[in-house]
């Protein structure tokens, strides 16, 4: 065989290699020129051991040249053909990413819950407990120790249920204080406790009042105290939950169990306090109701209102659900309608 | 309440104050204007025209035809239909070309066949009152013909206040003006009550006041006018009246309504002779009702007197509930010539319960039940009579007749600028404190760091230091206060119990349930054909409820549930998978506090569905109720086949936790689906937390990883068909070989190929040994062991 015998061989194999349509076809090719028995490729090197003279390290040259292009060419086609194969696979397993057809099935959270756990995680990071209490209650806890005595005029606003027959000592407490009062009767100060929950009043459902709602009261009582505290503690906390771009503005007004009483207003989240459609103008909305604890009450918790000075606040989750979600109608928190829900 | 910045004026200088100005210091100081509005506007087009001649129109039995002139051009014909038009009086003419302030524009009208040259108008037309019984007639001398109807009816700006329920001194002019003066710094100009010179006959002479009851009333002060004349109030009264939404009722109720308004004080007037006795006297007695009294009100209204009500009876007779109303017969009428004033003070929650079982409120009674300075009641006589006598030329008769004592002088109040200080936030000097207290009016005295305030004698809320602190802050400003926070200290231990609410509600959103709030009021007449754990349970009424529907307290929280789902199944759900936490209300002994219960419940309803598929969701549900069991790390969880009401007794469980039922579980039955107006399957679970969350929250023990391989092996049993799984897994964990690593359920067989009453079940046994490789022979053994447990806990054998 001469080193032209060989570079005819090798041709001819790299024509049948860049034919080979798969594998099977390549394998066989691999054997029929490069088996180390019978490969024809092959057989020429036991041609070289017989050869002479000069024409040997010509044709062992020849040989090298030949077996590596081969070998490269069976690599380079295999290559090939399963690059060719995968993009076959893929093509048949194309699939619309664009939509899952069928979404993650997960439950959602009632806005009010999701309102209840976001103030709740503000005063858990100020160090206060979340407390809860019974939500049928006698008058002496819901009222009497609160310094409001049958008759007090403040009474006016908590229009009251009561049960029927044999229970009507009982009422549905008409806010979360009472739990105030248990808690600082049960122990000692200094006391840091919120206590959100479920309350009633006896006002006729409408867009702005549902005769069950939750309310969030809140009591710090410690040595020291002052209004600029709770001032602070309201400033951090309102704008936690509606942003620090919202100013707060805190007025006079009055509670009987507080003194000095004070409500907090947010500004309009659409005029930022200007005044305009949205909150009739006034530039603010109310938020809670607050003030110092009226040393009656400490008093009537056997607290020395010498000693001991604090504050305590209300909020209502339900409005503030429904001005931060944009909620029209506060009877739609009660309704469940998924479709409400599911914003959630 | 409703304030007008005019009359406001008449107190404090208002100069250069805008109405948003006193919308903003009134609302930061704790008088909260809830709406501004004007009064009076856009009045400049009308005149006052004089009518000149009256006739009734032809053809009509209502319509009149008035000649009115303006006093400048030629006399115009008017038709009008309004009752009181009267020759010679001054009315607001709206002639053609004219706009009224609502936006109306008149033209020139044919009536009847004759041609009206514009309108008269009435209040409601010209913006001035609800009214419109009438034209707006003024008397001859209280404006002239052509007159613009703006000269006599300046425009003013009215204030909706909402008053404070410990501020009774702040329902009248006066008491908001004290409030403005001091928000605004400026002084306080308080209206005349100098005292007029009194004529004629003595009033003691003829009339005698008796206190019956002074636990109720504790003073009462009566004055007598005689030769009241015939005519209106002035002017500027019946427009302030007006301007604060006040009709005018004739000149006595007018000036009496308008000293309530004015300085507080509601006072009542009697026709003294009407009530005059047969002997020529008025015996006047504060007293209790008689069983059996009644009384005529001035509303019409014939009313029963309970025993409870106080009356003032004028010779035996109750002529009027006290602060509430008077009664017709001893009423003031325009011809009244002889006037009994009266001005008390009354016990506030005596009032307060009198107007709530009479169902009444009236302007004095929202006074009276305030607690109202009894310090109130001679200024306002005063400022009556000075009024009477300043407008009408009536001058009162010699020396009122009293009954009862005005309380003493009130102490000053003792505290310091420190304990002021201490409790804002902020240093307050003593001077600073008194300057803030004598803008409210206060008299304030001390040396040094002492303050010793006397609130004004309206002042009815000021009694302690701390309410002379607040006075102080909220005058100072509360955006005046720095922010700071309280001290840091160790934080409040939570309840462990609360701190499992999340991993709850958490578990199930993640379970696909969305999470629900429904009412805790529920219709306690309504059946409930599913009622979890409140079965059985008599509702709690609601003794005076808002309605039926809300008339009981729930007893279990799948009611409100399932309604929530036909609510979602009536807006088009097919699938609808809910929960809520929440407290229900189950009673006990009778009076006692009714127990609490903390309930979770589930549904997971499904219009499309059948017995496979419901059985599927059903199992889902269980096994989300074990879930919990796992996320909170609790007691262990027991389902045994039950039956109860409205759940199909085939697919039922009770759940129980060391031997206590604390659940249920289930398919509704076909019949209560139905009942319910829901459609397809429908399965629920309602748990109780309280109790069980009390074990929750176990420390986990990590265990020895033994590093040699696990032998996989099935077994498959055959068991009778009654056989329940749970117990049998039990006793496998109880008695199985500790090499069991663990247990997994691979199927239960329903069908061929096995004896009839038999069911298959398929378990994959993980086996392990930590100290060496288990043989496959060994392993066998041990299934062997484990069949024999399943034998003898469910008779099973093999398969």
């Amino acid at each position: 065989m001469t080193s032209d015998d060989l570079r005819v061989l090798a041709g001819q194999a790299l024509e049948e290699i860049a034919g080979a349509r798969d594998r099977s076809r390549l394998d066989e090719l691999r054997l029929r020129y490069l088996a180390r028995h019978g490969g024809l490729i092959t057989a020429a090197a036991s041609e070289l051991t017989k050869s002479i003279g000069t024409d040997r390290a010509a044709l062992g040259r020849a040989f090298n040249a030949a077996k590596t292009a081969v070998a490269d060419a069976l690599a380079k086609r295999q290559t090939e053909l399963d690059s060719e194969l995968r993009m076959r696979e893929v093509a048949a397993e194309q699939m619309d990413v664009s939509h899952p057809i069928w979404p993650l099935e997960r439950g959602h959270q009632h806005p009010v819950q999701r309102t209840l756990r976001e103030i709740e995680d503000v005063f858990l990071r100020l160090g206060y407990a979340s407390v809860s209490g019974p939500e049928i209650e006698d008058d002496l806890h819901n009222f009497q120790l609160l310094n409001m005595p049958p008759e007090h005029p403040a009474r006016d606003s908590h229009d009251t249920f009561y049960l029927a027959g044999g229970w009507k000592d009982w009422l549905y407490r008409t806010h979360t204080s009472p739990m105030q009062m248990r808690t600082m009767l049960a122990g000692e100060p200094p006391f840091r406790i919120i206590v959100p929950g479920k309350v009633a009043r006896r006002d006729n459902p409408d867009p702005t009042h549902n005769p069950v709602f939750h309310q969030v009261e809140g009591l710090l009582v410690d040595q020291g105290v002052t209004v600029a505290d709770l001032k602070g503690t309201l400033e951090h906390v309102i704008q936690a939950l509606f942003g620090k771009d919202r100013g707060v503005r805190l007025r006079a007004s009055f509670f009987p169990y507080t003194e000095p009483s004070i409500e907090a207003d947010v500004a309009c989240g659409i005029c930022l306090g200007k005044g305009c459609r949205s909150c009739m103008g006034k530039g603010w909305i109310e938020i809670l109701g607050s003030g110092m604890v009226h040393p009656t009450v400490l008093a009537n918790a056997a607290i020395d209102p010498e000693r001991y000075s604090g504050f305590a606040f209300g909020m209502g989750p339900d409005r503030i659900a429904a001005l931060r979600y944009g909620i029209a109608d506060v009877r739609d928190l009660y309704d469940n309608d998924l479709r409400l829900l599911e914003c959630f | 309440m409703r304030v007008s910045h005019e009359w406001l004026g008449s107190m404090v200088d208002l100069d250069g104050v805008s109405p948003k100005e006193v919308e903003r210091r009134l609302t930061l100081t704790g008088t909260e204007v809830e709406r501004t509005f004007e009064f009076a506007h856009g009045l400049e087009p009308i005149v006052m025209g004089e009518v000149v001649d009256l006739h009734p129109l032809r053809d009509s039995d209502h319509l009149n035809l008035a000649l009115v002139r303006d006093g400048a051009s030629e006399p115009e014909e008017v038709v009008c239909g309004a009752p009181n038009l009267f020759l010679g009086a001054l009315v607001p003419w709206a002639r053609p070309g004219t706009r009224l302030p609502g936006g109306m524009k008149i033209g020139r009208r044919r009536i009847r066949g004759t041609e009206s040259a514009g309108m008269l108008c009435a209040l409601d037309e010209l913006g001035l009152g609800a009214d419109h019984e009438g034209v707006l007639t003024l008397a001859p001398g209280e404006a002239v013909a052509g007159q613009p109807l703006s000269e006599l009816f300046p425009g003013d700006t009215i204030y909706e206040l909402e008053i404070l329920s410990n501020r009774a001194d702040c329902l009248c002019h006066l008491g908001v003006a004290r409030e403005l003066a001091a928000a605004l710094g400026r002084t306080l100009t308080e209206p005349d009550t100098a005292a007029v010179e009194r004529v004629g006959e003595p009033l003691a002479a003829s009339v005698s006041v008796a206190i019956e009851a002074d636990d109720l009333c504790s003073f009462y002060l009566a004055e007598g006018f005689s030769e009241i004349p015939a005519g209106p109030a002035p002017l500027y009264v019946r427009r302030r009246l007006m301007a604060v939404g006040q009709r005018s009722l004739g000149a006595v109720v007018d000036l009496a309504n308008y000293v309530m308004l004015e300085v507080g004080q509601p006072l009542h007037t009697f026709d003294l002779d009407r009530v005059r006795g047969g002997d020529g006297l008025t015996r006047v007695a504060v007293r209790r009702a008689r069983g059996g009294e009644r009384i005529l009100a001035l509303d019409g209204q014939d009313r029963p007197l309970d025993s409870g009500s106080l009356v003032i009876a004028v010779n035996g007779r109750p002529a009027a509930i006290a602060g509430l109303i008077g009664s017709l017969e001893s009423a003031v009428h325009t011809d009244t010539r002889n006037l009994l004033l009266e001005a008390a003070s009354f016990q506030w929650t005596s009032i307060r319960s009198t107007s709530r079982r009479a169902g009444l409120r009236t302007e004095a009674s929202a006074r009276f039940e305030r607690f109202l300075s009894p310090n109130l009641a001679p200024p306002g006589a005063a400022r009556f009579a000075r009024l009477l006598h300043d407008t009408m030329g009536v001058s009162p008769r010699p020396s009122p007749v009293t009954a009862g004592a005005l309380p003493g002088k009130a102490a000053p109040i003792r505290t310091s600028a420190t304990a002021i200080s201490r409790l804002l936030g902020v240093d307050v000097s003593s001077e600073a404190a008194a300057r803030a207290l004598r803008l409210l009016d206060f008299k304030v005295d001390g040396a040094n760091d002492e303050i010793s305030a006397t609130p004004p004698a309206a002042r009815t809320d000021v009694t302690a230091p701390v309410d002379v602190t607040e006075e102080v802050g909220r005058i100072l400003g509360y955006d005046s206060l720095p922010a700071t926070l309280p001290p840091l200290r160790r934080p409040q231990e939570q309840p462990r119990v609360a701190t499992f609410a999340r991993p709850v509600a958490d578990l199930m959103m993640g379970a696909g349930f969305t999470e629900c709030v429904t009412l805790s009021l529920m219709d306690p007449t309504a059946p409930a054909p599913v009622a979890g754990l409140g079965d059985g349970r008599p509702p709690l009424l609601i003794g005076n409820p808002l309605s039926a529907s809300l008339g009981g307290l729930r007893y279990s929280v799948l009611p409100g549930l399932l309604a929530a789902c036909r609510l979602n199944q009536s807006r088009g759900r097919e699938r609808i998978r809910l929960f809520e936490r929440g407290t229900v209300f189950w009673a006990g002994a009778e009076g006692q506090r009714p127990e609490e219960p903390d309930l979770l419940a589930m549904v997971d309803h499904r219009v499309e569905s059948d017995s496979t598929e419901s059985g599927n969701r059903l199992r889902r549900l269980i096994a989300i109720c074990q879930g919990l069991e796992g996320a909170l790390a609790t007691k262990h969880l027991r389902f045994t086949a039950a039956k109860r009401p409205g759940l199909h007794p085939g697919r039922t469980a009770e759940i129980s936790c060391g031997g206590v039922v604390i659940g249920v579980v289930g398919e509704l039955d076909s019949g209560s689906v139905r009942d319910l107006e829901l459609r397809g399957r429908v399965v629920v679970a309602e748990l109780r937390l309280d109790g069980w969350l009390q074990f929750a929250g176990r420390r986990p023990v990590a265990p020895r990883l033994a590093r040699t391989p696990a032998l996989a092996l099935d077994l498959a049993v055959a068991v009778p068909s009654t056989a329940a799984l749970g117990p049998a897994l039990e006793r496998i964990a109880d008695q199985g070989p500790p090499e069991l690593e663990s247990v997994a359920v691979l199927d239960e067989y329903l069908g061929p190929g096995l004896p009839s009453g038999m069911k298959g079940w398929t378990f994959r046994l993980t086996l392990r040994d930590p100290s060496r490789t288990l043989t496959s022979r060994e392993g066998e053994k041990l299934r062997d062991q484990v069949l024999q447990v399943l034998h003898t806990a469910a008779e099973a054998v093999v398969r």
